[in-house]
């Protein structure tokens, strides 16, 4: 007997993607802007929609989805959203992304706002297939939001009960919304980012302050930010853009690397204090603080950069980097091992729960030191008792546990993955070192994207093998959703009544 | 005066025979064997009827009496009588003897109409907190989310730190942000005037910001060493309290609690203590932990045998100064004789507190000197009040005092050159004859 309701899920899954068709009208409009060929979109469309009202057609369940099915829902429609989104790829005629393997992969990054890339040569890319890219960052950062902060929780992944459902400060009441109102309010706040972001960047435009910013630009980058995803429509990232548009682009990262339910009821109940008063938050800018002083003191003392520049490039890769959003405002892979020990380990923390941003998060970074400091605590004490406690609140035990199993997990999928890396490299004798291919792992499962060497903040994906990219898009897919959905559905228990 | 007991336990026959001699009392109860005992020792009418009815209140001249003490071992019965008491006779003052903080939260923000509210664990925790010598205030009234707090000090023999005990008030360092606004002294309210000063023996009001009503904590603390490390074995709901109210006088806390889930409830609740999983029976833990290094050791255990035990291992480990908690009235003499160094019994306490209000001067005046009364107001300043823009050094002399000032949600504590804006609230105490003059001032 299978315990799961399969049907049901798929039914549910193919009402959500035929939803997803309504994306592509976005770059139809684009490519009919700019006189290109709407085709790859209209069909990528049409067939979505198609996949969609089919699938939810030929399924029936017989029972409602539950906690059970929606760990199936999530995994699915994410895999199925990756592949709609790379029909456009494949359809383009576009050379770089002509193996389905490669198309896969940047439709993968992009869903999963990675911002990891097999381009080589950005300028054979037409206005719309470029802007494709940057919004599918985008939509891909929409379905995080919702994911993390109305659907994982209700899964109880990770310890997520605890951390990013509706469970505030002591001054809020205890509301438990429905997912449809979360979904809602977080939403407005990713417009809104968005829409303020792109108006800072055109208005730079504008003024002439920065003359290679123009509202394609704008938007498109504005896409990425806010996702965290770091695509851009640049060869050379942000290397080009002026000083002002870098110090923007910094903070906006920073924004949307802050957690919206936080930012949601600081901004409702303007009391801007709740910003202070959150562990995470606090811990969050202390760590970038840090992350960015370290690479300053390195660029400065290594006589690589100085003065305004050392500091902006400094916070700029340091918070683009632990952001996960993966923009690079100089070419890192010139730097010194120092600054690459630091940005990889700043791939490790990400951002804060309940943002766009990958990686394990600041708050499971908290909550394991105090777990630890507890554990160490009843080493020496045996009978003491002690509660971990986040923002004052305790959190239960449940959720301790869930930490950190998602940190060994996590841990775990980073080492398996370098593993393979390695190995496969070394069957093809590629040109990566040890280190370089550690960095990717990390780097694709903390959905940061750029890595070392040829896959550098300037360089691309394109020379791994097939195996290796296989290898990639698992880490990315695997990492976005929070690694356990995935798992739980490979063990008999998911399975068995 | 003409007083109501509800409840002849051992709260209510402790009252009795505290009150019996000066007073008439009746005292209310369901169990006719605990009535007969009273109404044989002490001349006293009896009612075996349930206090917290309104037919029998009214039946029994609720109206005439000048007190109803609510005092049966049951929260809710207390409060109804209390509720009713006020309902039958708005001019009779009501006490309700409650075990549960959130009734007392409740009353402190005015929200429930009763005259004075008594918790047991309260009570005792501040008898403990007394016996240690860290003197902790007693909150009567809040205002602005807290921001403001009445409180209210016993002044003991031999307390207080230099230079401010038996100074005019005026030349002693109080702690900032607050003010003294009235000295109970026996059966009499003393106005704080600057030539006045404050006397062992006295009880104190005062107006002031939180951090204030620990500064007068400090201030009042008995001179000698501080105790700042204690163990409370037992985490019922006197334990709690006791943990609670030292923790806020910044003492270290560590509660021995033999339940686990009981444990982990305390580990949550309480925020800053170290909360143990053991008993007080081990003498293996007591060791571990170091407990005979403590500077005091609260036993509040349910069973005045194992607290017995448990204190005399303690001290045997090097504890040099335990406390009680007693539960049994004859327990407090054999544990003092056994080396206990205090035996604190709640209901006892409780009593006390309850007998102190009956006899407070505030409480009195409603039989006696009608004009006399004190009360705290909490006005909105009329823009067009003349006392608006003047420093307040300039303000006339009168009876009243205003100790704070509410401005856009934050409190503030004036002094000389403060002045009062418009739309500012003010928290007035003041003679009750002048109600209508300050009100009209404001």
């Amino acid at each position: 007997m299978l315990g799961v309701d399969v049907l049901a899920a798929l039914n549910l899954v193919g009402a959500l993607i035929k939803y997803l068709s309504a994306a592509f009208l976005f770059p139809t409009a684009v490519a009919l802007g700019y006189g290109e060929s709407p085709w790859p979109f209209v069909i990528a469309g049409v067939a979505t929609a198609a996949a969609g009202f089919g699938l939810e057609a030929v399924t029936r369940g017989k029972e409602r989805v539950g906690v059970r099915e929606g760990f199936l829902v999530v995994v699915l429609l994410w895999l199925l959203a990756a592949a709609s989104g790379a029909l456009p790829y494949l359809l383009s005629g576009e050379d770089q992304l002509s193996n389905p393997v490669d198309a896969y992969f940047e439709s993968m990054s992009g869903f999963t706002t990675t911002g990891a890339s097999v381009l080589t040569d950005f300028e054979a890319l037409n206005h719309s297939l470029a802007m494709w890219r940057q919004f599918s960052c985008w939509v891909g950062g929409m379905g995080i939001i919702v994911l993390a902060l109305a659907v994982l929780p209700r899964l109880r992944v990770g310890g997520r009960q605890m951390f990013e459902t509706e469970a505030p400060g002591p001054e809020v009441e205890r509301l438990t919304v429905t997912i449809r109102d979360a979904a809602r309010r977080f939403l407005v706040l990713y417009f809104g980012i968005t829409a303020a972001e792109t108006v800072v960047l055109t208005l730079l435009g504008w003024t002439g302050i920065d003359d290679r910013m123009g509202p394609y630009e704008a938007l498109a980058h504005s896409f990425a930010t806010v996702a965290t995803a770091g695509f851009s429509t640049q060869a050379r990232s942000f290397e080009d853009f002026g000083a002002a548009t870098q110090w923007t682009v910094a903070v906006f990262m920073v924004i949307a690397g802050t957690n919206f339910a936080l930012m949601y009821r600081a901004i409702l109940f303007r009391r801007f204090r709740l910003f202070a008063r959150d562990e995470e938050y606090r811990l969050y800018v202390v760590l970038l603080g840090l992350g960015s002083a370290v690479l300053l003191v390195e660029l400065w003392t290594s006589d690589i950069l100085a003065g305004e520049a050392a500091v902006r490039h400094a916070v700029f890769n340091a918070v683009s980097t632990m952001t996960t959003t993966g923009f690079a405002s100089a070419d890192f892979n010139q730097w010194t091992t120092l600054t690459w020990v630091t940005l990889v380990a700043l791939m490790f923390f990400g951002a804060s729960a309940g943002s766009t941003s990958g990686s394990v998060k600041v708050v499971r970074h908290l909550l394991v030191g105090k777990i630890l400091r507890r554990e160490l605590d009843q080493a020496v004490h045996p009978e003491i008792v002690a509660a971990v406690r986040l923002n004052r609140e305790r959190v239960d035990e449940a959720a301790v546990r869930a930490v950190t199993v998602f940190i060994l997990l996590y841990i775990g999928f980073f080492a398996v993955g370098a593993f393979a890396l390695v190995l496969d490299a070394a069957r093809v004798d590629l040109a990566a070192t040890a280190f370089e291919l550690i960095a990717a792992s990390a780097s694709t499962l903390g959905n940061v994207g750029p890595a070392f060497g040829f896959a550098g903040p300037m360089g691309s994906y394109e020379p791994f093998p097939d195996v290796s990219m296989l290898i990639f898009t698992a880490l990315m897919f695997v990492g976005r959703i929070e690694l356990i959905p995935v798992v739980v559905l490979f063990t008999r228990s998911y399975w068995r009544v | 005066m003409k007083i109501f007991v509800i409840g002849a336990g051992q709260v209510g026959s402790a009252i009795v025979e505290a009150l019996h001699d000066e007073h008439e009392l009746t005292v209310f109860d369901l169990d006719p064997g605990r009535l007969n005992y009273l109404s044989h020792r002490y001349d006293i009418a009896t009612v075996e009827e349930n206090g917290a009815s309104r037919r029998v209140l009214r039946e029994a001249g609720v109206a005439g009496a000048n007190l109803v003490i609510a005092c049966t071992s049951r929260d809710e019965t207390n409060v109804i009588a209390a509720i009713f008491a006020r309902g039958l006779s708005p001019s009779t003052k009501t006490i309700v003897r409650t075990t549960d903080v959130e009734y007392l939260e409740v009353w402190r923000e005015r929200q429930l109409d009763i005259d004075f509210m008594v918790s047991t664990e309260l009570e005792t925790a501040h008898a403990v907190s007394r016996t240690i010598g860290v003197p902790a205030a007693r909150q009567t009234d809040v205002f602005a989310d807290g921001q403001v707090q009445i409180v209210e000090f016993d002044v003991e023999d031999g307390a207080g730190r230099p230079g401010v005990i038996g100074l005019p008030l005026r030349e002693a360092a109080l702690p900032e942000n607050s003010k003294v606004v009235a000295i109970i002294r026996g059966e009499r309210i003393v106005p704080p005037r600057g030539t006045e000063s404050i006397q062992p023996g006295d009880r104190i009001v005062v107006i002031g910001s939180p951090v204030a009503a620990l500064a007068w904590s400090e201030l009042l603390a008995p001179r000698g060493q501080r105790v700042r490390d204690v163990v409370i074995f037992g985490g019922g709901p006197a334990g709690t309290a006791i943990a609670e109210l030292l923790l806020t006088q910044g003492i270290s806390v560590r509660v021995v609690e033999v339940h686990r889930e009981r444990a982990e409830d305390l580990a949550e609740q309480l925020h800053g203590a170290r909360v143990y999983h053991a008993t007080g029976f081990d003498s293996d833990f007591l060791e571990r932990e170091r407990i005979g290094r403590a500077h005091a050791a609260v036993f509040a255990m349910r069973d005045d045998a194992k607290n017995l035990y448990a204190a005399t291992l303690a001290r045997s480990h090097g504890v040099p100064f335990t406390i009680t908690i007693v539960h049994e009235a004859v327990s407090a003499r054999i544990f003092e004789q056994a080396g206990i160094d205090v035996a604190i019994n709640p209901r006892h306490v409780t009593a006390e507190e309850i007998v102190r209000f009956a006899h407070d001067p505030r409480t009195q005046q409603v039989a006696m000197l009608e004009g006399d009364r004190y009360e705290i107001l909490d006005i909105t300043v009329r823009p067009e009040s003349r006392l608006v823009r003047t420093p307040f050094r300039e303000l006339p002399m009168t009876g009243s005092v205003i100790g704070a000032i509410v401005r856009n949600g934050e409190a503030i504590f004036p002094h000389g050159d403060s002045m009062l804006e418009p739309n500012d609230r003010v928290i007035v105490f003041t003679e009750s004859s002048r109600v209508p003059q300050v009100e009209k001032a404001l």
